[in-house]
């Protein structure tokens, strides 16, 4: 059977590439050295069949030529088009749909918004001391893991890169290193941490600013106990990490999404920032969606700006709380949504998808979803990474290029965006 | 394609001798021609300073780091907005714009070719996709090689062939252009927040970064490549590191160079003419820096001028990013590059009220009237570091009137009279020196001249800058305007700014070179160690490092080395 | 004196979305003088098309002025999808009658603005100068900075009468905000001068400060651990403690925040 290694898992920010897969009949038979959420996206599962259009309430089949003309009507009419989604495809796309969104006028946005936006906006703010994950290999001696679980959520992420791997400076691998995990529930990972250190739920921005005291001086002011960690935990923590000779905080939405959001983030960065008078150190975040951080990067060179961008005027505005998804979808401010690659119904909150579901909706997925049931307009897509090439960067900002292993009939969905555009720009006048 | 005829110009062109004449220049698909026929659009460009596109032989305009500082800086992308037209995508951006605006920016002052000169072998795929986003101009960018450990490992054991045969891979495989050097040494100690001096041994490699500064050039003249190695010296930024500078010049005195040209670039020279002991008696020590270039073949130099305003400064020096944010306590980011290389960004306010800033404004200008030999000076910022591109209109205007520059002077810190040479030097640069400077200087230097860049003699690639201001015009704001928004800019034979305006927008090619390494046995040694440094150390495989064909549509390719 | 009032079409209303009309460049200093038909003819952004301002708003025009100070705007019905109303505004009044939309008054440098109703978010961002009160609440980024900037509001007066949301004056440098009732989170987050005094409750006041005066005078949820407690004092009438921080911030940190 024709094996092709090197494969990119398509799966999570972990872009592991080292992927071996047997295709046979122009059909995946079988995934080597992906964990079991990458294995089953590489396998395959239920796909959508046809576009589809609605007619009342049911979404009857429809030729591609009929749903792309359907959806391009919707969307060059609207006044304040959603473009949402993006992070589970690649970057050729993004490109399409940037451009799509400057000619609509329309407010364009991914999954960051509800998973890292926070850690964007905390960036924004402080900077953000970090590096790529074969730094964290080969040098660190101190892992940390805070509001992260790597185990069920990474699940080749210690193996590959952080604690079990070995490195040129730590041969022994985990032998060469300590593991502290900080969450507010025991976690698998935390199960293996050296140090586990529970935190009240919504109280890590507190514990942050205290340890920031002490690593700045100031311990003398910490009370005896700062959301639930007794003081002298903090204090040899801090110790630990001033000792450690190359330290890295990973953190993930236990931290960006509970209280206080994207200052729990901000105030870890500048922890990490506080302790390069001692020694050195680096932060970064579990990306969950395997090109989330793509987006942001397409977005970032060619609006100037992350997500959540707003190109009514023709130029960017970028202001997350007024346009990011929830924002204008929560203020109903939206008159119509493309969704790519994405699966907000499931996801966003019930105000969120009751206007969702009010507006005309298109959708791009390879993949039926709680999102294409209540769309108008469901386009059908290959699967990038299995089906179509193209870019993705790994949670380190590290770009690979993810390979096609069959063939498919399905457009990708690079394809599908540019006939959209070009129906828009007809319609518009502009072609 | 169309034939152009471009009539009655005064034309610069100090590749082929020509000093201010005025003649016509004919061209016929994309190239610059003895003639053209009667058919041939005309432009009058009587009244006009004609020259050959713009070279930017070093600006940080796509990759990982530029990126990171756009999205650290949504303050800095707002100041630049502008919207989408017909013909343009929207804009963003002033000292970190986005790659639309880059393009288009560059375009409108008549610069059509760029340097991106530090990427992360590892994230060579995002500059080029960058690359590929940036409209109008040619580019080519050069991969970080001076820290790798590699680099450092066969720098140590003096093995100048393995050295030459992985600079050869890592070229190829990141569809690179030359060999940058930024920090040697000094940023692999920061993988452990530390630094290096010349001389002091890399932590755990037992290599000087001066060792590694020699082993370099001397593969890259091994392999002949159509630039000599790209130095970003040690101690950057560091009061009385003319010093080092000046040994580390000294280095390569005696590497005999492959072609004719210099064997090492000195780059942004600004940053490393620095007197003194400390940011209290800091002072200018450009005359030692302009007195050693002029006497000695082997180097050349580009300004790294200062440029008074906000910045953003980034570089893969990561130590010296650090020392910045540690004077001002604005917001810091940084990234190193596992086995390669680092990074660091951080926002900044050249201020003339600040006695060292003011000095700093000075020194670029220093080095660019001092050298008497304009055809080793390059005019840069070091975009965005010393200021953004956009300001270079603003430089020359100062390197040609030194009424403008008295008239600044005054306004600055008083420091500029004790601890700067500017207010001495009368020297006024005269369009000639300018077009070298910015045009047939840095094409030579980066060896583009023979693949048609930087001049417009038979032959040339049709980049073309039409001025509208005449050569006997001394008004500072007259020149500066003409310079910021040229009559015409053509790229490649088309028109891409009228009037000021971006008419067109054809996309650019991307430059690299192709360079072979013909020792079999050598060459499969190196191709040993790099694949267990892949198998051990890297976080991705082999197969996946190399950059696609993808990502470089639009390719011209130079070959080098055995490939030639 | 001139008097504008703009009263809201119904056609805003129209269809399930609301799309928001910006308001920003329809200020005391662009209508001073200003015929009701030649402010009928300004364009407004409406979502990602420009309308002329009288097919959206009923325009009328009394009286007639010289100069901006004696120009006010009044506007009439629900603004609340209103974004950017006085966005800029160098002087004069506006008042709005109902509730008001985001960036109502950002980067104002003078001027008066009255707010009836409740504030959308990012109220008197990056304010300058001048005063903009507003009677009902207030939601998050009242008086802050825009995203990546050093400092938000330097100067000028803001005062609520009810509550406020989230990062009340965050990166204030200068000025005074005064909120009569609760604030959310983070109030005073990174402020660096400035007084902001709040009559309600705070949660985590004071984040990050390393200059300026916050005053809580009801109860604080969320009381930092980075702050030094220096004894009490009476402010404005009521008995305090006074802390200074936020030493997370390190030694830079001078900041006051007073709280019960």
């Amino acid at each position: 059977m024709p094996t092709v290694t090197d494969v990119v898992c398509p799966l999570c920010g972990c872009l592991c590439d080292d992927i071996r897969v047997e295709v046979e009949g122009n059909a995946v038979k079988k995934v080597r050295g992906a964990c079991a959420v990458g294995r089953a996206k590489i396998l395959g599962h239920g796909r959508l069949k046809s576009p589809l259009l609605r007619e009342g309430d049911e979404l009857k089949e429809c030729s591609y030529e009929e749903a792309i003309k359907r959806a391009a009507e919707i969307l060059a009419a609207a006044r304040r088009p959603l473009l949402y989604g993006w992070s589970c495809t690649v970057c050729e796309t993004h490109k399409v749909g940037i451009l799509l969104a400057e000619v609509l006028g329309g407010v364009i946005d991914n999954t960051a918004s509800v998973c890292h936006g926070p850690t964007v906006q905390a960036v924004q703010g402080v900077g953000l001391p970090t590096c790529t994950l074969g730094e964290v290999k080969n040098r660190a001696d101190l892992v940390i893991f805070w509001g992260a679980n790597p185990v069920e959520a990474h699940g080749n992420h210690m193996r590959r890169y952080s604690y079990l791997t070995k490195g040129w400076f730590r041969p022994e691998g985990k032998k060469d290193r300590k593991l502290v995990v900080v969450d507010v529930r025991e976690s698998r990972t935390a199960r293996m941490a050296d140090i586990f250190i529970r935190v009240e739920p919504n109280k890590d921005y507190l514990v942050l600013a205290a340890l920031r005291a002490i690593v700045n001086g100031f311990a003398d002011v910490v009370p005896e106990s700062v959301g639930g960690v007794p003081k002298e935990r903090l204090v040899e923590l801090a110790e630990m990490m001033k000792t450690a000779q190359f330290g890295i905080i990973f953190f993930g939405m236990g931290l960006t999404q509970s209280r206080y959001k994207h200052n729990n983030i901000e105030q870890a960065i500048s922890l990490v920032r506080d302790l390069y008078a001692f020694t050195k150190f680096a932060i970064m975040p579990m990306r969950g969606h395997y090109n989330v951080t793509g987006f942001n990067q397409v977005c970032t060179w060619q609006t100037g700006f992350p997500f959540a961008v707003d190109l009514a005027r023709g130029y960017a505005w970028y202001n997350p709380g007024e346009t990011a998804a929830n924002d204008v979808l929560s203020r109903k401010e939206c008159d119509a949504a493309l969704i790519v690659a994405s699966d907000p119904a499931a996801h966003f909150p019930a105000e969120c998808v009751k206007h969702l579901a009010k507006i005309p909706l298109v959708v791009i997925d390879p993949y039926p979803s709680p999102t294409t049931e209540i769309a108008d307009v469901v386009i059908p897509s290959a699967v990038c990474g299995v089906e179509a090439e193209g870019t993705a960067y790994r949670m380190d900002k590290v770009p690979l290029r993810l390979r096609k292993l069959v063939e498919t009939e399905f457009l990708t969905d690079e394809e599908i965006l540019e006939r959209l555009l070009d129906e828009v720009l007809k319609i518009k006048g502009l072609q | 394609m169309a034939e152009l005829l471009i009539k009655n110009g005064i034309v610069f062109d100090p590749i082929n001798g020509v000093k201010g004449e005025k003649m016509d220049i004919c061209i016929k698909d994309g190239k610059v021609v003895e003639s053209v026929s009667s058919e041939a659009r005309v432009i009058d460009a009587s009244g006009c300073i004609v020259m050959p596109g713009g070279v930017d032989a070093h600006t940080h305009v796509a990759g990982g780091k530029v990126n990171a500082g756009r999205l650290l800086r949504p303050e800095d992308g707002r100041k630049g907005l502008e919207p989408r037209t017909g013909v343009c995508r929207a804009c963003s951006g002033y000292s970190v714009p986005n790659t639309f605006a880059t393009g288009y920016r560059y375009a409108k002052m008549g610069y059509t070719f760029l340097m991106e000169p530090a990427m992360p072998p590892l994230k060579a795929r995002h500059m080029h996709e960058e690359l590929m986003d940036t409209p109008i101009v040619d580019k080519a960018g050069m991969p970080l090689l001076d820290n790798n450990w590699m680099t450092l490992q066969y720098a140590k054991s003096g093995d100048v062939e393995k050295l030459a045969a992985y600079i050869a891979w890592m070229i190829n495989a990141t569809k690179g252009y030359g060999v940058k050097i930024v920090n040697p040494g000094g940023t692999e100690a920061w993988g452990w927040r530390k630094n290096c001096g010349l001389e002091d041994p890399v932590p755990y490699f037992d290599v000087t970064p001066a060792e590694i500064i020699k082993a370099l050039a001397e593969a890259n003249e091994r392999l002949s490549l159509p630039h000599s190695i790209h130095l970003h010296a040690n101690r950057l930024g560091q009061p009385g590191n003319y010093e080092t500078t000046l040994k580390t010049y000294d280095l390569v005195k005696g590497t005999k160079p492959s072609r004719k040209r210099q064997v090492m670039h000195a780059t942004h020279v600004q940053f490393h003419s620095y007197g003194g002991t400390n940011w209290g008696n800091f002072e200018s020590k450009a005359d030692e820096i302009a007195k050693y270039v002029d006497q000695h073949e082997h180097v050349t130099i580009d300004l790294g001028a200062v440029m008074l305003g906000d910045t953003t400064t980034m570089t893969a020096d990561g130590p010296m990013e650090y020392n910045l944010y540690l004077l001002t306590g604005r917001k810091w980011t940084n990234c190193d590059v596992e086995l390669e290389t680092g990074s660091g960004i951080t926002p900044f306010l050249y201020s003339g009220k600040v006695a060292v800033n003011t000095i700093q404004w000075a020194i670029g200008m220093e080095l660019a009237l001092l050298v008497k030999d304009p055809w080793k000076v390059v005019l840069t910022t070091d975009h965005p570091n010393g200021g953004p591109f956009i300001t270079y209109p603003i430089l020359i205007s100062l390197l040609m009137s030194r009424k403008r520059r008295e008239e600044v002077m005054k306004e600055v810190h008083s420091v500029i009279n004790e601890r700067a040479l500017l207010p001495t030097i009368e020297r006024e640069l005269d369009w000639y020196e300018v077009a070298v400077m910015t045009r047939g200087t840095p094409a030579k230097i980066l060896g583009l001249h023979e693949h048609g860049k930087g001049h417009l003699g038979v032959g040339a690639d049709a980049d073309v800058a039409i001025y509208e201001i005449s050569p006997e015009e001394t008004d500072a704001g007259k020149i500066q305007k003409a310079l910021l928004n040229a009559k015409y800019t053509i790229k490649g034979g088309e028109v891409v700014v009228k009037d000021g305006e971006v008419v067109a927008v054809p996309e650019g090619r991307t430059f690299y070179v192709d360079v072979r390494y013909e020792d079999e046995a050598v060459w499969k040694e190196m191709l040993s160690d790099l694949e267990k440094m892949f198998k051990e150390y890297y976080t991705v495989s082999l197969a996946n490092y190399p950059v696609q064909d993808d990502y470089v549509p639009k390719p011209y390719v130079i070959k080098a080395g055995a490939a030639e | 004196m001139q008097t504008i009032t703009l009263g809201i079409k119904e056609k805003v209303f129209e269809g399930v979305a609301r799309v928001p009309v910006e308001l920003d460049g329809v200020t005391p200093d662009a209508l001073c003088g200003k015929s009701a038909d030649e402010i009928k003819e300004l364009k407004v952004w409406w979502g990602n098309r420009q309308e002329k301002l009288g097919d959206l708003f009923d325009v009328g025009v009394e009286g007639s002025a010289e100069k901006p100070d004696d120009v006010k705007i009044v506007c009439k019905g629900d603004f609340a999808s209103v974004k950017r109303v006085g966005e800029g505004m160098k002087a004069g009044e506006i008042i709005v009658e109902s509730d008001v939309g985001m960036h109502c008054g950002a980067m104002m440098s003078g001027g008066r603005i009255l707010v009836k109703g409740n504030a959308g978010c990012w109220a008197g961002r990056e304010m300058r100068g001048g005063e903009l009160i507003i009677e009902g609440d207030a939601d998050d980024y009242l008086g802050a900075a825009y995203r990546g900037e050093m400092t938000g509001m330097t100067g000028g007066r803001i005062v609520v009468k009810g509550s406020a949301g989230d990062y009340v004056g965050y990166l204030c440098s200068g000025g005074e905000i005064v909120i009569e009732g609760a604030v959310g989170i983070l109030a005073g987050l990174g402020m660096k001068g400035g007084r902001i005094v709040i009559g309600g409750d705070a949660e985590a006041p004071g984040g990050e400060m390393t200059g300026g005066t916050l005053v809580v005078k009801g109860k604080v949820v969320d009381m930092l651990p980075s702050f030094r407690f220096e004894g009490e004092e009476e402010v404005e009438g009521v008995k305090l403690k006074k802390y200074a921080g936020d030493l997370a911030m390190g030694k830079k940190a001078k900041g006051v925040l007073y709280a019960p």
